[in-house]
C-alpha cells in the first residue's frame, strides 16, 4: 500500500480518537451528544472494524469490499442523523419550523432509508459493479442538499452561533468532496482516474471535518470587551451609597 | 450521465464553498483588543494603508503594488507566526489552512484582474488575513513580560 495512504489513515484515526476523547475529557459530549455518538461511532468503523476486516480476510477479499460499503452506507446514514440533530439545535428558538422540518426530515429519513434498503438487497449480489458508486453518489449528494439547506437555514434565522456553523461546514466538505468524486468515477467508467483520486480524496475529506469540527470545539468564546468604568458609573455609586 | 455531471459541478462548488465558509469563520474571530496594530507599526506592514485606501477612499487598485506588498506582508507575517514567542516554530493548523486560503485568494485576485473584473473586494479579504495573522502575532507578543513592560507596550513606544 501507498505510504502516503497509510500516513493518511493514521492521522485520520488519531484525530477521531482525539476529538471523541476531547469530547469526552472536555465535558462537551453533553451539549453536543449527536457529535459525541456519530464519532464514536465513525472511530469504531473506521479505525476497529475495518481494519480488524482489513487484516483478516485481505484487501482484495469480498467480505472486506462488502463490509466497507455497506459501513459506509452506515456512516451516511447516521450523518443524516447528526444533520438532523443540527436542525433542531438551530431551530431552538422556532419551534413552529421545528415541527415542519422535524416532519419533512422524517419523510426523506424514510425514503433513504428504505430506498437504501430496497436497492442493496436487490442488488446485492452485483455489489461491486457500477451499482455502488451510482448509489454512493446518489446517498452523499442527498445528504449534501439537506446539509446546504441546513446551512442556508443558518444563515436565514441569522443565528450568531459559530459553532454550528463550522460544525456544519466540516459536514459539507465530507459530503461534498465524495459525492464529486463518486460522479466523477460514474462519468469517467473504466479509467483509474477516479478510483485514484477517491482512495485519496475520501481520507482528505473526513481529516478536513475532523480538524473543522476540532476547530469548533475546542475554539476559545468569544471575549467579551468590559467597558471601563466612566466618571458617571462612579458619580452613580456615590448617589446610591448616599443616605437620603 | 446528465445527472452525474451535475452531481459533480455542484459538489465540486460546494466542496469550495464550504472551505471558503470555513476560513471566513476562522477569521471572524473577535480579539480582545486590536493587538495587530503595535505589530503593523514596527513591522511598517502595509496592508492596513491599503485596505484604509479603499474602505474610505474606494481608491482604484493598483493591481502590481498592490499584489507585491501584500505578497510581502504576507511572507513576513508568515515568517513571525513561525517564530515570534512561539514554542514550536511552526504554524497551527488553523494559520496553515489560513495560508493556503491566502494563496488561493491571491490567485483569484490575478484572475479577476485578467478578467477586468472587481479586484477591492478580492484585496479587503486578503487584508482580513493578514490582519488576522498580525493580532496572533500581536496576542502572542503580549503574553510576553520584560520586566514592567509587555513586548507590545515596548513595541509601541520605538
Amino acid at each position: 500500500m501507498d505510504a502516503g495512504i497509510v500516513v493518511l489513515q493514521y492521522t485520520t484515526y488519531l484525530l477521531e480518537a482525539g476529538l471523541l476523547a476531547y469530547l469526552l475529557l472536555r465535558r462537551r459530549a453533553g451539549r453536543l451528544s449527536a457529535l459525541t455518538v456519530y464519532v464514536g461511532l465513525l472511530l469504531a468503523v473506521d479505525a476497529i472494524s475495518r481494519p480488524y476486516f482489513l487484516y483478516r480476510f485481505g484487501f482484495a477479499s469480498p467480505q472486506y469490499a462488502s463490509f466497507f460499503w455497506l459501513t459506509d452506507v452506515l456512516l451516511v446514514l447516521a450523518a443524516f442523523g447528526l444533520i438532523a440533530a443540527f436542525f433542531r439545535r438551530a431551530c431552538a428558538r422556532e419551534h413552529q419550523l421545528w415541527r415542519h422540518i422535524r416532519l419533512l426530515l422524517t419523510v426523506v429519513l424514510i425514503l433513504v432509508a428504505g430506498v437504501s434498503w430496497f436497492s442493496l438487497s436487490q442488488y446485492y449480489n452485483q455489489l461491486f459493479t457500477q451499482f455502488i458508486i451510482e448509489f454512493q453518489q446518489n446517498l452523499y449528494f442527498t445528504c449534501l442538499v439537506l446539509n446546504t439547506l441546513l446551512f442556508l437555514l443558518i444563515q436565514k434565522l441569522a443565528l450568531a452561533d459559530g459553532e454550528l456553523t463550522l460544525l456544519v461546514s466540516g459536514l459539507g466538505i465530507q459530503f461534498a468532496g465524495p459525492a464529486g468524486n463518486f460522479a466523477l468515477v460514474h462519468l469517467t467508467a473504466g479509467s483509474g482516474f477516479g478510483n485514484v483520486l477517491y482512495t485519496y480524496l475520501g481520507p482528505l475529506c473526513t481529516l478536513g471535518m475532523l480538524s473543522t469540527w476540532f476547530v469548533a470545539v475546542a475554539r476559545v468564546p468569544r471575549t467579551v470587551r468590559v467597558p471601563e468604568l466612566g466618571p458617571q458609573v462612579a458619580e452613580m455609586a456615590v448617589t446610591v451609597g448616599r443616605r437620603p | 450521465m446528465f445527472m452525474a455531471a451535475l452531481i459533480l459541478i455542484i459538489s465540486t462548488a460546494l466542496f469550495f464553498f464550504y472551505i471558503q465558509t470555513v476560513c471566513q469563520e476562522i477569521l471572524r474571530r473577535r480579539f480582545d483588543r486590536d493587538y495587530y496594530k503595535a505589530i503593523v507599526h514596527a513591522n511598517r506592514f502595509e496592508f492596513p494603508a491599503i485596505r484604509k485606501a479603499i474602505e474610505e477612499f474606494n481608491a482604484p487598485v493598483d493591481y502590481a503594488r498592490v499584489r507585491m506588498t501584500l505578497k510581502c506582508d504576507f511572507l513576513a507575517l508568515t515568517y513571525l507566526l513561525k517564530n515570534a514567542c512561539n514554542v514550536r516554530p511552526r504554524l497551527s493548523r488553523e494559520e496553515r489552512l489560513l495560508a493556503l486560503y491566502f494563496r488561493a485568494t491571491l490567485a483569484l485576485l490575478a484572475l479577476r484582474h485578467g478578467l477586468k473584473l472587481r479586484e477591492q473586494p478580492v484585496v479587503l479579504r486578503l487584508t482580513a488575513i493578514l490582519q488576522y495573522f498580525a493580532n496572533v502575532i500581536g496576542q502572542r507578543v503580549n503574553l510576553v513580560r520584560f520586566g514592567d513592560l509587555t513586548a507590545s507596550d515596548y513595541l509601541l513606544d520605538l
